[in-house]
C-alpha cells in the first residue's frame, strides 16, 4: 500500500514538473502568438486587446501563479487559435486517438506474440534468417513512408480503403458509440491501424522472442520434454505463457508511449487526433493548447507506467516478493 | 511586464543576431571601410512554400552577381512573423506573399494598407516605406466615387510603386481546381476571377447530374471559428460566406453587386439609400428586418467587443431606418471602395441572437471573437448542421432563400495529407478540389486517365514578392531597389519555380484585376546590365566583387 501511495506521489510530481517546463518552454521560445494573426486590417488596438485576451499582458510569474491555479481546479485555460476551453478541444479529439492507437497495439500484439515465440522456436533456421531481418526493417521504416505505400497501394490503386479521414463525408450517426461501433468507421480505421501496427509489432515480437529463448533454457521445459508432451504444448502452455510477463506489461507502457507518438500516423491519413492537434497548436503558438495536450500525454503515459507496475506485480509474484525483502 | 519584455528581447536578440546576421554589432566592424555588410533574406521553410524558396533562391544568386552577399535563410511562418512584423528594424530583407480574398477584388485594401505611411509603425507597411506622392494618391482614389477617375488615380499609384520599387513583386501564382464532371454539369461551375472557381457563384450554381447531390470539398487548415463576427483563418471564410448574408456580394466579374439588399443609390457623395430585399428569412424562422441590418453595422462600433470588423464600419457617420425595407448610411468622407469594403464584407447578423451576446460579453474580458454559437444562425443560402473540428464542416441547402442553391449539402473536409487529395478525388471521397498545393502536371496526369476530372487554372488575386527594409540602408536608396528589381528575372522565376503556373507581377493589382492596372506601364523585364549601370550612375562601388557605398556615405543602422 504505502509503495502504491510512494508511487501516486510520483506520478503527481512528474505532472507538475511537465507543466512548469512547458509553462515556461513555450513563454520563452521566440515567436509572438499574435504574430499568427497578423492581417492587413490588424491595427495596434486589435493586437493590445488580443494580448490582455490571451493573458500575455501580466508578467510571467503572475501568469504561472494564474494557469497552476487554474490547472488545480481542472481548467487548462483558453485555447488561443480555437477560442474554446482547451479541455473541450482536446476531448474532440483524444477518443479517435486512443481508439488507433489501442487498435494498432492489438493487431500489433496479437501478431507480434505468437509470431515472436515460433521465431524463438525456429532458432538457427532460415525461418529466422528472414523474419529477423523483416522485422526489424519495417520497425525501423519511417511511419509516413509505410503509411504513403499503403495508401498508394490499398487506397490509390486498389481503391479498397479511403484515403483519409475517420468517416465518410457527411455520415449521420446517433451518437459518438454508435460511430465508433460503425462498419464506415473501422473501414476507415483500417488503414492507420495497420501502418502504426507495422511500426509498433517490433517490440512484443523480438521481447516474446527474447524472453521465449530465455524460458526454454529452464529446468520446467526440460522437464515437460522429459514427460514426453508435444513440442508445440510445450511452447505454447508452457514456455509461453511464462515468457508473456513482461510483454503484458509493455502492453500497457505502449498505450502511454503511443498516444503521443502517433502525429505522423495522423497525419498521413488526416486522422482527427491528438497527435495533429499537437502539431497545429505548437506551430500557431497556442501555447494552452499545445500545453494541455502535452499534459494529457503525460497523463496517459504515467498512469500506463503504474498500471505497468502495478499489473507485473500481480502477474508475477516474484518480483513483489522481492522489493518486499 | 518589463520583466518579460526584457526577457523576451534577450532572448530574440540573441537569437535574431544569430539568425539575421544582420544586427548593428553584428555586422563586422572589421570589414571594408563602406563595404555592404552580409545580407540575409528570410523565406518560408523550403517544404511549406517550396516555389517561394526557389525564387528567393534565385534572387540571391543575382543579387550577388550585382555584388552583395545575400544568403537565403528559410524559417517557420511565426518565426519570419514575428521577425518582420515586430522587429521592425532588425531584418533587411524577406519573401512575403498576399492571398486572394474576395473583398481584395477591390484594389484599395491592398494599395493602401501595405504602403501607405500611416500603416508603417504597427499595420502592415512593415518595410517602412514612406511616400507623401504615394499617400496622395491612395487617399484621393478612397474618396473617388467616379470609377473611371478612381481608376486612373489607382493606376498613378501603381506607377509610383514601380519606379519607387519599395516592394519587388515577383508572380500572381494560378491556382488550380478541380471537379468532377461526371457529378456536377461542366458549365454550371463559375469562375471568378482572381479566385477561381472555388466561390460561392460555383456551390450555388452547381448543377448535380445524378444521385450525389452533395458537394465535398478539401481543405489543408483545420478551421478555428465559425463566427460572423470575427475574420479568422482562411478556410473559415469560405464557410460563414455561405451561412450569412451581406447586403451587396462580389460579383463572378469583381463588381460589388446587390444581394441581400433589392437595390441601392447613391444620394449623394456621403449618403447611400439600401433597400432590403422582401421576405427574408432566418434559418430560425424570424424575419430579416432594417433593425437587423442596422445591428450588424453597428455592433463593430460597440465597445470593443467586434475589433477586426472596426475598419470597415469606421468610415459610417449615421445610420438612418428610412422606412420598413430602407436604411441610409451616412458617411463620414466619400468613398469609393465603400460598397465593396463595407457593404459586401459586413455579414448581416439576427439582432435577436446577438445583442444578448454583446451586453453579456460587455461585463467580461472576452470580445465577441470567443463566442461560438454552437447552431449558428445566418439567413444565407446554406443552413449551418454540423462542425466536427479537423474532420468536417456540413452545410445543408436553404430552400427558403431567394437564390437556393442546387445541391443538397456542402461539406468541406480537412485533409491534412495534401498528396492524398487527388486519390481522393478520383475515389469520391471528394469530389471538389478546392485546396490544393501539389504539382499542377500530376493533377493533369491523373484526370487524363481518370476521364471525368475537369481542371481549372486561374490566375490569384494573391501575389508573391521579395522586400527589402527601408529602415536600413541600402535600401532607403531608390536606385539600389530599381536595380536589384531590375535584376530578378521574372520569367525564367515562373518556369523554374512555379513550373509555368502563374504570372509577372509588378504591382499589388493583380492581372485578374483588368480593369484597375495598366498592364504596358507595368511591364518589367529583367537587365542584369541595366541594373549593375544603375548602381553605377548611383555612385556605389565595386571592388573585388564586393559592392560598397558610394564616396563619404557610411552604413549606420538604427534601431536599438
Amino acid at each position: 500500500m504505502l509503495r502504491v501511495m510512494n508511487r501516486l506521489l510520483h506520478m503527481v510530481f512528474v505532472l507538475w514538473a511537465v507543466a512548469t517546463i512547458m509553462f515556461f518552454m513555450f513563454r520563452l521560445m521566440t515567436g509572438n502568438p499574435l504574430a499568427a494573426y497578423i492581417d492587413t486590417n490588424f491595427t495596434i488596438e486589435q493586437q493590445q486587446a488580443l494580448m490582455a485576451q490571451f493573458g500575455l499582458d501580466k508578467p510571467l510569474w503572475k501568469q504561472y501563479i494564474i494557469y497552476m491555479g487554474n490547472l488545480l481546479q481542472g481548467e487548462l485555460g483558453q485555447s488561443f487559435f480555437y477560442r474554446k476551453p482547451v479541455g473541450e478541444v482536446l476531448m474532440n479529439a483524444f477518443p479517435n486517438t486512443i481508439v488507433l492507437t489501442m487498435g494498432a497495439l492489438v493487431i500489433a500484439y496479437l501478431f507480434g506474440i505468437p509470431v515472436g515465440a515460433y521465431l524463438a522456436w525456429k532458432r538457427g533456421t532460415w525461418v529466422e534468417g528472414v523474419g529477423i531481418p523483416t522485422v526489424l526493417a519495417t520497425r525501423a521504416a519511417p511511419e509516413f513512408w509505410l503509411g504513403m505505400i499503403l495508401l498508394a497501394v490499398f487506397a490509390f490503386n486498389l481503391g479498397w480503403f479511403p484515403s483519409g479521414g475517420a468517416n465518410t463525408a457527411g455520415a449521420e450517426f446517433d451518437s459518438e458509440l454508435a460511430r465508433f461501433l460503425s462498419l464506415d468507421f473501422l473501414w476507415h480505421l483500417i488503414l492507420p491501424a495497420l501502418s502504426l501496427s507495422l511500426y509498433l509489432q517490433g517490440l512484443p515480437l523480438l521481447l516474446m522472442r527474447s524472453n521465449m529463448l530465455e524460458v526454454m533454457q529452464e529446468e520446467f521445459v526440460t522437464m515437460a520434454r522429459m514427460k514426453g508432451l508435444s513440442e508445440w504444448a510445450i511452447i505454447m502452455r508452457h514456455a509461453a505463457r511464462n515468457a508473456l510477463l513482461p510483454v503484458v506489461t509493455t502492453f500497457a507502457l505502449s498505450i502511454g508511449l503511443s498516444v503521443g507518438g502517433n502525429v505522423v500516423v495522423e497525419t498521413v491519413f488526416s486522422w482527427p487526433g491528438l497527435g495533429r492537434l499537437l502539431v497545429g497548436a505548437v506551430a500557431s503558438s497556442d501555447f494552452p493548447l499545445a500545453q494541455g495536450a502535452f499534459l494529457l500525454i503525460t497523463l496517459v503515459l504515467v498512469t500506463m507506467n503504474f498500471v505497468a507496475d502495478l499489473l507485473y506485480h500481480t502477474l508475477d509474484p516474484r518480483v513483489s516478493h522481492g522489493s518486499r525483502n | 511586464m518589463i520583466r518579460r519584455k526584457i526577457l523576451f528581447t534577450a532572448l530574440s536578440l540573441g537569437v535574431s543576431a544569430f539568425a539575421v546576421g544582420a544586427l548593428p554589432l553584428a555586422s563586422p566592424a572589421m570589414a571594408d571601410v563602406g563595404e555592404i555588410r552580409d545580407l540575409t533574406l528570410l523565406a518560408r521553410d523550403q517544404g511549406a512554400n517550396p516555389q517561394a524558396f526557389q525564387a528567393a533562391q534565385l534572387i540571391a544568386q543575382v543579387w550577388n552577381q550585382l555584388g552583395l552577399k545575400v544568403t537565403v535563410r528559410g524559417m517557420p511562418r511565426l518565426q519570419q512573423s514575428e521577425l518582420v512584423w515586430y522587429n521592425r528594424d532588425k531584418w533587411d530583407m524577406t519573401m512575403w506573399q498576399m492571398v486572394g480574398r474576395p473583398e481584395r477584388s477591390d484594389p484599395d485594401e491592398l494599395l493602401f494598407n501595405l504602403f501607405h505611411s500611416s500603416t508603417t509603425e504597427s499595420g502592415y507597411n512593415f518595410i517602412g516605406y514612406k511616400s507623401e506622392e504615394f499617400d496622395k494618391l491612395a487617399e484621393a482614389q478612397r474618396v473617388e466615387t467616379d470609377k473611371d477617375k478612381r481608376s486612373d488615380l489607382i493606376k498613378q499609384a501603381q506607377a509610383v510603386l514601380a519606379r519607387d520599387q519599395p516592394n519587388m513583386f515577383l508572380v500572381y501564382p494560378k491556382r488550380t481546381f478541380a471537379f468532377d464532371n461526371a457529378i456536377f454539369a461542366d458549365d454550371s461551375v463559375v469562375e471568378q476571377s482572381g479566385l477561381g472557381i472555388k466561390n460561392i457563384w460555383s456551390y450555388l450554381g452547381a448543377k448535380p447530374l445524378g444521385d450525389q447531390k452533395d458537394m465535398i470539398l478539401n481543405s489543408t487548415d483545420p478551421l478555428n471559428a465559425i463566427n460572423p463576427l470575427y475574420i479568422s483563418g482562411a478556410t473559415d471564410s469560405w464557410v460563414t460566406e455561405l451561412i450569412w448574408d451581406r447586403l451587396l456580394r462580389i460579383s463572378p466579374e469583381g463588381l460589388a453587386e446587390p444581394w441581400a439588399a433589392e437595390s441601392f443609390e447613391w444620394l449623394d457623395q456621403t449618403t447611400i439609400d439600401v433597400v432590403l430585399r422582401e421576405g427574408m428569412k432566418w434559418h430560425d424562422g424570424m424575419p430579416v428586418t432594417v433593425e437587423d441590418v442596422v445591428f450588424s453595422f453597428e455592433v463593430p462600433n460597440v465597445g470593443d467587443e467586434v475589433p477586426m470588423y472596426k475598419p470597415f464600419v469606421k468610415n459610417i457617420e449615421s445610420i438612418e431606418i428610412i422606412d420598413d425595407r430602407t436604411v441610409r448610411f451616412k458617411l463620414n468622407n466619400p468613398s469609393a471602395a465603400f460598397l465593396t469594403s463595407s457593404l459586401a464584407k459586413v455579414n448581416l447578423v439576427p439582432k435577436h441572437i446577438w445583442q444578448p451576446v454583446i451586453d453579456d460579453l460587455a461585463n467580461r474580458p472576452e470580445n465577441a471573437e470567443s463566442y461560438q454559437e454552437d447552431l449558428p444562425i445566418g439567413s444565407g443560402p446554406f443552413k449551418f448542421v454540423r462542425w466536427k473540428q479537423q474532420e468536417e464542416v456540413v452545410l445543408a441547402r436553404n430552400p427558403e432563400h431567394f437564390s437556393p442553391p442546387q445541391i443538397d449539402r456542402w461539406i468541406i473536409r480537412i485533409v491534412s495529407n495534401s498528396e492524398a487529395t487527388i486519390s481522393m478525388l478520383r475515389s469520391g471521397e471528394i469530389n471538389f478540389l478546392a485546396d490544393y498545393n501539389g504539382d499542377p502536371e500530376i493533377l493533369k496526369d491523373v484526370a487524363a486517365k481518370d476521364g471525368d476530372i475537369s481542371i481549372v487554372s486561374s490566375t490569384d488575386i494573391g501575389f508573391q514578392y521579395a522586400t527589402v527594409n527601408q529602415r536600413r540602408p541600402p535600401f532607403d536608396d531608390v536606385a539600389m531597389r530599381r536595380a536589384l528589381s531590375l535584376a530578378i528575372d521574372r520569367d525564367l522565376m515562373v518556369e523554374a519555380a512555379w513550373n509555368g503556373s502563374a504570372e509577372v507581377a509588378n504591382s499589388p493589382v493583380s492581372t485578374a484585376l483588368a480593369f484597375w492596372r495598366d498592364d504596358d506601364a507595368l511591364a518589367i523585364s529583367a537587365n542584369l546590365e541595366e541594373a549593375k549601370a544603375l548602381l553605377k550612375d548611383a555612385g556605389y562601388r565595386l571592388i573585388d566583387g564586393r559592392l560598397h557605398y558610394p564616396e563619404g556615405v557610411e552604413e549606420t543602422l538604427v534601431g536599438p
